[in-house]
């Protein structure tokens, strides 16, 4: 058998042949510059990359390697980092003309975690400008694209870290989620994406979006990956008010575990009623859940609120908190905002103060609604988008499109929440579920996708990008 | 001022073009309490489309009548209390 391509190795393989004196974090490094040099004139997946350091990190991990000297277990990993995620010495642009100059001054926690488990940032990857608007040609920078099509969108809005991810650009990537912008890449592009436990991972030195929203995860090509990243990530930081005291280690503990004494709910509701999902999406789903019945697990039909309640929620909420960060820059330089990202970010200045505290008294019901149905079940499957990814340069059905989703329920109860593949369109773009568990369960989440991934072989496709 | 129509026929009806100006002119109005005069004069659209999307999302949840229903996150004392 063939050993894969270096830039299509996990950073999990990628440690193993390291260990083994296979690879080295340099060779790594070489081929990923060299797929970045080919493919990122036409998928755009980085605003800055930061080559020279990367190298030089690269050179280090290898003495250190030669010398028995392992960092952590993403020692000589290199990693894609969303712009809207703080690097000491690098701009933080948020993808706008707003914070073009803004350099950061210091790590985000994330980085010095990523940095301490021997992770090298190999540079900043496009988003939706502030992390809210949409692909959008009214930027400093064009918008990702996304590898499977070039002519459609890679979702968002982490959309760099997903079209670099499944790319083969980078084997790892940091991403945020306030609406489900780790997930919709993820969902897009055709691999895995984590949103962990709210308060889990810390968000201190990440351009906030909505505080009692936000969360940070990884993009990956497979959950092993994503567990290591969590390892990495994980811990209490008290430099973020949001911040658990959980102690919660060794996310891919369960990895092998299988799904056999597991019971999952299937949300059929919202991708048959609340959002009638494309035909092929609801056959994606159901043929998951017939795999994960096959591999064991009882697999029953569950009811939560309604998704456009959820949506509401989400909005009401998000734009109230986006209002109070960007109401200076919307009153002083609205010009300077792209009209997509500038029509999310506006309506939070008609929004009363009444109906924020109404949306945030409802969240507390709906977050009951989904404890009560996780008593009787381990993990949730359901929907993660109604559609495959839509063309990017189709704004009508972009905006039609982005919202038929169903993520945001889980920033509005910050259970852990991961999309991943489960299947190929007829036009040759992905199809995504989606894993939900219970608070600080997102092992339990890692084991149920590990499973599934064990079960099918989505995750070892490629785009056709070369 | 009285609308026309109330002051031929006695009755309000709807009156779409009047509803519109009402509407603008509350959109504009609001705008401007909210600090936002330049956002109304260079790009007007966006702003109406903001306040309508607004009252679209709000009227999307069912609040709740218990006035024991407390929002989230919980309040809770922290250091400095």
């Amino acid at each position: 058998m063939t050993a894969p391509a270096p830039h299509w190795l996990s950073a999990s393989e990628a440690a193993r042949a390291f260990a083994a004196r296979t690879l080295s974090p340099v060779e790594l490094l070489t081929a990923l510059l060299a797929r970045i040099d080919a493919l990122q004139p036409t998928l755009h997946a980085f605003i800055r990359l930061d080559a020279e350091a990367a190298m030089d990190a690269a050179r280090t991990a290898e003495r250190e390697l030669a010398a028995r000297h392992v960092r952590g277990p993403l020692h000589g990993i290199p990693i894609g980092v969303k712009d809207i995620i703080d690097v000491a010495g690098l701009p933080t642009t948020c993808h706008s003309a707003i914070l073009r100059d803004n350099i950061a001054t210091a790590d985000a926690t994330v980085i010095a975690k990523l940095r301490a488990a021997g992770a090298i940032i190999l540079g900043k990857t496009a988003t939706h400008e502030f992390a809210i608007g949409g692909p959008s040609f009214d930027l400093p920078f064009p918008p990702a694209r996304n590898p499977w099509n070039p002519a459609h969108h890679p979702g968002g809005s982490s959309s760099g870290s997903g079209a670099g991810v499944a790319a083969g650009l980078i084997p790892v990537a940091l991403g945020s989620d306030t609406g489900g912008s780790v997930r919709n890449p993820a969902s897009c592009c055709g691999i895995v994406g984590l949103k962990p436990t709210y308060g889990l991972v810390s968000r201190r030195g990440v351009f906030p979006l909505s505080y009692t929203l936000d969360h940070v995860g990884p993009l990956t090509r497979t959950v092993a990956d994503a567990a290591l990243m969590l390892d990495a990530l994980a811990g209490h930081d008290p430099a973020d008010p949001a911040s658990a005291p959980s102690q919660a280690r060794l996310f891919g503990r369960e990895l092998d575990r299988g799904v056999r004494d597991l019971r999952i709910g299937f949300v059929r509701h919202f991708h048959e009623t609340d959002l009638p999902a494309h035909p092929e999406m609801t056959a994606a789903l159901e043929e998951a859940a017939r795999v994960l019945q096959a591999e064991g697990a009882e697999v029953r039909t569950v009811t939560l609120p309604d998704l456009t309640e959820f949506a509401g929620v989400n909005r009401v909420i998000l734009t109230s908190e986006a209002w109070s960060i960007h109401a200076p820059w919307l009153r002083a330089r609205p010009g300077d905002y792209g009209q997509l990202s500038r029509r999310r970010l506006l309506p939070g200045a008609f929004i009363p103060a009444g109906d924020y505290v109404g949306a945030q008294r409802r969240r507390t019901q709906m977050i009951a609604a989904v404890e009560e149905t996780l008593r009787d079940v381990d993990v949730l499957l359901c929907a993660s988008s109604m559609d495959p990814a839509s063309r990017i340069e189709d704004a009508a059905e972009t905006a039609r499109t982005y919202p038929r989703q169903a993520r945001t329920p889980f920033n509005v109860t910050g259970h852990p929440a991961l999309a991943m593949m489960a299947g190929l369109s007829r036009d040759g773009l992905p199809l995504s579920l989606q894993f939900v568990g219970r608070y600080f369960q997102d092992a339990t989440v890692l084991r149920a996708a590990a499973a599934y991934e064990r079960a099918t072989d989505w995750h070892i496709r490629r785009p056709p990008i070369g | 001022m009285i609308p026309s129509d109330l002051q031929k026929t006695g009755a309000m009806t709807p009156d779409p073009i009047a509803a519109d100006l009402l509407a603008a002119d509350l959109i504009a109005a609001l705008a401007r309490a909210a600090g936002l005069d330049k956002a109304l004069a260079a790009f007007p659209e966006d702003v109406a489309a903001a306040a309508a999307q607004a009252l679209a999302t709000t009227g999307a949840i069912r609040v709740p009548v218990d006035p024991a229903a407390e929002p989230w996150p919980p309040m809770r004392p922290g250091i400095g209390l």
